[in-house]
């Protein structure tokens, strides 16, 4: 029994839906435009600090430390120094337990966090914002305090990398390959290592804490919030960072990156996966066609029971069993183009022939209007949602400032997207074509093909 | 694990650390382990899940020489010998090597069981 009135009241929503989407418009180019939405970098007591004030109850606090893969002198080094935070046993910092610490976030209803990526280790606490000092004072004391003990690298942090070693899949090794053909060593090398990886002779408790000291100190950090008043960044910071020591005695890993290109095939258990990746945008220098591409070839539908207008969608709808996304990682001083394919059997194969087409049609010109529009609507949204939703933003907020640069700033970035035209598209894609590509393939070798087969140059 | 003790009671007056010195040399000697070569630390009953924990935490090399220890002792008894006099275990030598681990075991349990029987107050 549907009233008369429910059924009229749905019609006039209908009817007024085009004002409702225009007044949503509105709302979201004002959201673009105001300055909250991008990382203010200060330095408060020699500690380079990025944060962003929505006003919101809650406040996500993070210490992004220059020691991500790239960076190890020893492989696994970054991987033994995620695993040390927050998480060992006894004594953990000098002052509490990792024991105390789980209890006493959980008692203020905190999220903590320890994750890398090839450029940082990220240390993040996610509280309410009134919060503020505890979390601060605990980030402080875990990159500053922590013990590195030799039982709890056997008891613990050994055990949860090889949980997280035996969680490697197909699509992960395929682009850390994608990655070392591209670079070789620094952002070659791999984000994770594998059970294969030879690290037992360089990962031990003492390394592990001769590169904490080099990674921890005030030259190599950033603190970025998202979410805290600069008031309340600049009383605790001070006090707390204060035994944070500023600059060590070593070095780290840090020559400049280089695009090499080439293919790697690995034979592997499991699903299949292909990563066909170029050279892409980084960090520090702005390319919206990149992301416009991105965009354009896409992958994953946002629209249900449809492909959608994406070149990858359209061809992994063509080919069940196969999924595909395009992706820009983007470091300080490189980037990476990929379109990620994985599935099983010889799908995977025909939708990499697929996608390489599909980017030889936009080098040929054959992008429609009407792509293009949509391409840079999807691109704005990827840019916005992950400076805002996701906790990327916060990462390359960090990333970018430790490389001396400024964190990306949302409102130019969002008119340099609207000035890409059909014709700049495609002498980027003609460029990505003429250059070499880094091409991994993982998995059954027999069905899937090499980049020759592909048409791309390696 | 530990029994109650009034040794830091005791070591916190000079007077009575003083006087009582001579009669815990005359224990010490006359338990009689350290002329099996063996130390105090050696005689702890590792029948229990703390001095099992405490033992896999001791490096190699610690537990390598605890174990040649044992044997050697265990060989003594058998023999009905006691070690040649400059084998045996000095004071300098006599040294906690498994009581601090143990100590840190028991306070791990300890701040793990405040923990899971607190009391929030909420004001």
């Amino acid at each position: 029994m549907i009233s008369r009135s429910a059924l009229s009241r749905g019609s006039q929503l209908a009817l007024r839906r085009p004002a409702a989407a225009k007044t949503a418009q509105r709302g979201f180019a004002a959201a673009a435009a105001s300055p909250a939405a991008s990382y203010e970098p200060t330095t408060i007591a020699g500690v380079k600090v990025a944060s962003r004030d929505d006003s919101g109850p809650t406040t996500r606090l993070a210490v992004v430390a220059k020691a991500g893969t790239r960076y190890e002198p020893l492989p696994g080094l970054t991987v033994g120094l995620e695993e040390f935070a927050f998480k060992a046993g006894t004594q953990n910092t000098n002052k509490r337990t990792a024991l105390r610490i789980t209890r006493e976030s959980e008692l203020l209803g905190g999220q903590l966090q320890a994750y890398h990526t090839r450029e940082a280790v990220v240390l993040q606490a996610s509280f309410l914002r009134e919060d503020l000092p505890y979390f601060t004072e605990l980030l402080a004391e875990v990159i500053s305090e922590t013990k590195y003990t030799t039982h709890e690298f056997h008891e613990l942090v050994e055990n949860c990398i090889h949980e997280k070693q035996a969680k490697l899949d197909s699509a992960a090794i395929a682009l850390d390959a994608a990655h070392n053909v591209a670079f070789h060593s620094g952002l070659g090398s791999p984000l994770y290592p594998t059970v294969d990886t030879p690290t037992s002779s360089y990962l031990n408790e003492n390394s592990v804490a001769a590169f904490a000291n080099l990674a921890y100190n005030k030259a190599n950090i950033a603190v970025v919030a998202d979410g805290a008043s600069q008031a309340g960044l600049e009383k605790w910071v001070e006090p707390f960072f204060k035994g944070v020591p500023a600059t060590s005695s070593g070095n780290l890993n840090t020559a400049a990156s280089k695009y090499f290109g080439g293919e790697q095939r690995v034979a592997k258990n499991g699903k299949n996966a292909i990563v066909i990746a170029f050279p892409g945008a980084s960090l520090g220098v702005p390319h919206p066609e990149t992301s416009v591409l991105v965009g354009l070839l896409g992958g994953v539908s946002n629209i249900k029971w449809s492909p959608g207008f994406s070149l990858l969608a359209k061809a992994t709808a063509a080919n069940p069993g196969a999924e595909a996304f395009a992706h820009n990682y983007a470091y300080s001083d490189a980037g990476l183009l990929a379109i990620q394919i994985t599935g099983k059997g010889a799908a995977v194969g025909k939708v990499a022939v697929e996608a390489v087409k599909g980017l030889k049609a936009i080098a040929a010109g054959g992008v429609s209007k009407e792509d293009l529009t949509k391409a840079i609507a999807k691109a704005k949204f990827n840019l916005l949602s992950a400076s805002e939703v996701s906790g990327t933003g916060l990462v390359h907020a960090g990333a970018n400032l430790l490389a001396g640069g400024k964190p990306i700033q949302v409102a130019e970035t969002l008119k340099a997207l609207e000035g890409v035209t059909a014709e700049k598209l495609q002498a980027a894609a003609k460029k990505l074509l003429e250059g070499k590509a880094s091409v991994s393939a993982v998995g059954d070798l027999h069905v899937l093909p090499y980049a020759e087969d592909l048409g791309l140059k390696v | 694990m530990s029994a109650p003790s009034l040794v830091q009671a005791v070591a916190k007056r000079g007077w009575l650390n003083k006087m009582l010195k001579p009669v815990s040399n005359w224990y010490i000697n006359a338990a009689g382990y350290r002329q099996m070569g063996l130390r105090a630390d050696d005689l702890i009953s590792e029948e229990n899940e703390t001095v099992l924990a405490a033992l896999q935490r001791l490096s190699p090399k610690e537990s390598y020489d605890r174990i040649y220890r044992i044997r050697r002792a265990t060989q003594l008894s058998l023999t009905h010998k006691l070690l040649p006099k400059n084998e045996w275990t000095t004071q300098e030598e006599d040294v906690p090597y498994l009581r601090p681990l143990i100590d840190q075991i028991e306070a791990e349990a300890a701040e793990k069981d405040a923990l899971d029987t607190l009391a929030v107050v909420k004001n």
